[in-house]
């Protein structure tokens, strides 16, 4: 019975409510354009649409700003990225400019030798700090023999003193061991160029020419070259120049010699091959 | 309090319309929320519940998102409340299947209602193509299942909570 009831008024309520519109909406179609009650209506909630639109514009551009400043931190750490490749592509290049420069330097002083030599790279230096020496990535199989004269483009750099199959270890004439047959360019005086007593290890400091008659013609200035007659070095090869001449307290000059070759810097270099003719002393080569 | 929850729903329907035509003018269309809530009245509550959620839903439509005729939606939703509500007290449909049926139905019936109620008073409405108005019942029956799970799971959880209480 009660569900009769229900279902009656659900019915008379869907009539009226039916009429209702009907009405409502006969009414605002005759008088065209927007009704009264759809004016009041419109007044009584656009508010609320424009808070509620307020409100979803808002989220809307926070998370659009999120998004744009996520955006833009990717594209940051992207360019920083690309930043960091290029800079370490520039450094390379810059690299390979200077090996590019060192290379031809080489080149030239290899077509200036009168001597066959090999180029060589410069893989180890001395292990200890009782020596200097550095080791080379030629050795026997590259025809590289014992005691061949190793020269750089700016100056003499040492003997070979070991040899492996493919590297060699050169002893330098820095080392408190070494000693180089020179004369002076200008003047002929010849003497013997060895490293300071007591300074072995000095990585760049002056070399000692020594038995150089206190009536030596040694001015400072003047350019060292070998003079073969340790028949190690090939003669006339650019020893370095001198830094200082004194007239000594006993038979010889106390000389000091600034090495020509940049020691702290070697990373090419020449073997001499073949041992230097006696008629070939006479050339220079710098 | 069902009351409440049914205001509490339309006003979460107006955000989300609103919100979509804000967000994605192109897709605010395809969804009708205010039809999922009011079906869902319709379903729980019969068919003089799902009448007046109806008229509230479709007066809330048409204040908001309707042209200058005021009413027509109104109306629509009246008459979709009482079918469905009708339809709930002689079938059984509380199970997802039966229910995303009363939505595609509902949406169709919704689109189709307006349609000759704007024709029959002269009211100048867009034509909506058949394909568009089957992608708005899909999109409404899958979206108003998944609200209508959501809802009964919490009712459920909050049932066995009072229960244990």
């Amino acid at each position: 019975m009660a569900s009769v009831i229900e279902t009656r008024k659900s019915r008379l309520l869907l009539v009226g409510l039916v009429l209702a519109h009907l009405v409502a909406i006969s009414k605002q179609v005759e008088r065209g354009g927007t009704s009264l009650l759809g004016q009041g209506l419109f007044a009584f909630v656009a508010p609320f649409q424009a808070l509620i639109t307020g409100g979803v514009r808002g989220v809307s551009g926070a998370w659009s700003g999120y998004v744009d400043l996520r955006r833009v931190h990717e594209q940051n750490r992207a360019l920083q990225e690309r930043v960091r490749g290029l800079e370490t592509h520039l450094q390379q290049r810059e690299e390979q400019a200077r090996e590019a420069e060192r290379l031809r330097e080489i080149l030239q002083l290899r077509r200036d030798l009168p001597w066959a030599t090999v180029a060589a790279e410069v893989i180890a230096r001395e292990g200890t700090p009782w020596s200097r020496t550095i080791t080379l990535d030629k050795g026997s199989a590259e025809d590289v023999r014992l005691n061949a004269a190793v020269i750089s483009a700016t100056g003499v750099v040492g003997r070979v003193i070991a040899l492996g199959p493919h590297a060699s270890r050169v002893q330098l004439i820095l080392d408190g061991q070494a000693g180089v047959g020179v004369r002076i360019e200008r003047s002929r005086v010849t003497g013997v160029l060895v490293a300071q007593p007591g300074m072995p290890t000095a990585s760049s400091g002056d070399l000692v020419l020594k038995y150089v008659p206190s009536l030596g013609d040694v001015v400072v200035g003047d350019v060292v070259v070998t003079s073969g007659l340790d028949r190690l070095y090939p003669p006339g090869l650019v020893v370095g120049r001198v830094r200082s001449a004194a007239r000594g307290s006993g038979l010889f000059r106390e000389i000091l010699v600034t090495p020509s070759a940049q020691f702290n810097t070697l990373e090419e270099v020449m073997v001499v091959r073949t041992p230097p003719p006696d008629d070939g002393m006479t050339q220079g080569v710098r | 309090m069902r009351v409440f929850w049914t205001a509490v729903a339309l006003l979460g329907a107006l955000l989300l319309q609103t919100g979509l035509t804000q967000v994605a003018p192109g897709y605010a269309r395809v969804l009708d929320p205010f039809l999922i809530v009011l079906v869902y009245c319709a379903l729980t509550g019969g068919e003089m519940y799902g009448m007046l959620a109806g008229a509230a839903a479709g007066w809330v439509q048409d204040i908001h998102f309707g042209g200058s005729v005021l009413g027509l939606a109104g109306l629509t939703k009246i008459l979709i409340g009482f079918g469905v509500g009708a339809a709930s007290t002689r079938f059984h449909l509380v199970e997802a299947g039966p229910r995303a049926l009363v939505l595609l139905v509902a949406t169709a019936a919704d689109a189709v209602i307006y349609i000759q109620l704007a024709a029959v008073f002269e009211v100048a409405s867009y034509e909506v193509a058949p394909a568009r108005i089957l992608l708005r019942a899909v999109v409404n029956a899958v979206v108003g299942v998944a609200a209508y799970e959501a809802v009964e799971r919490r009712n459920r959880l909050r049932l066995g909570m009072g229960r244990r209480a």
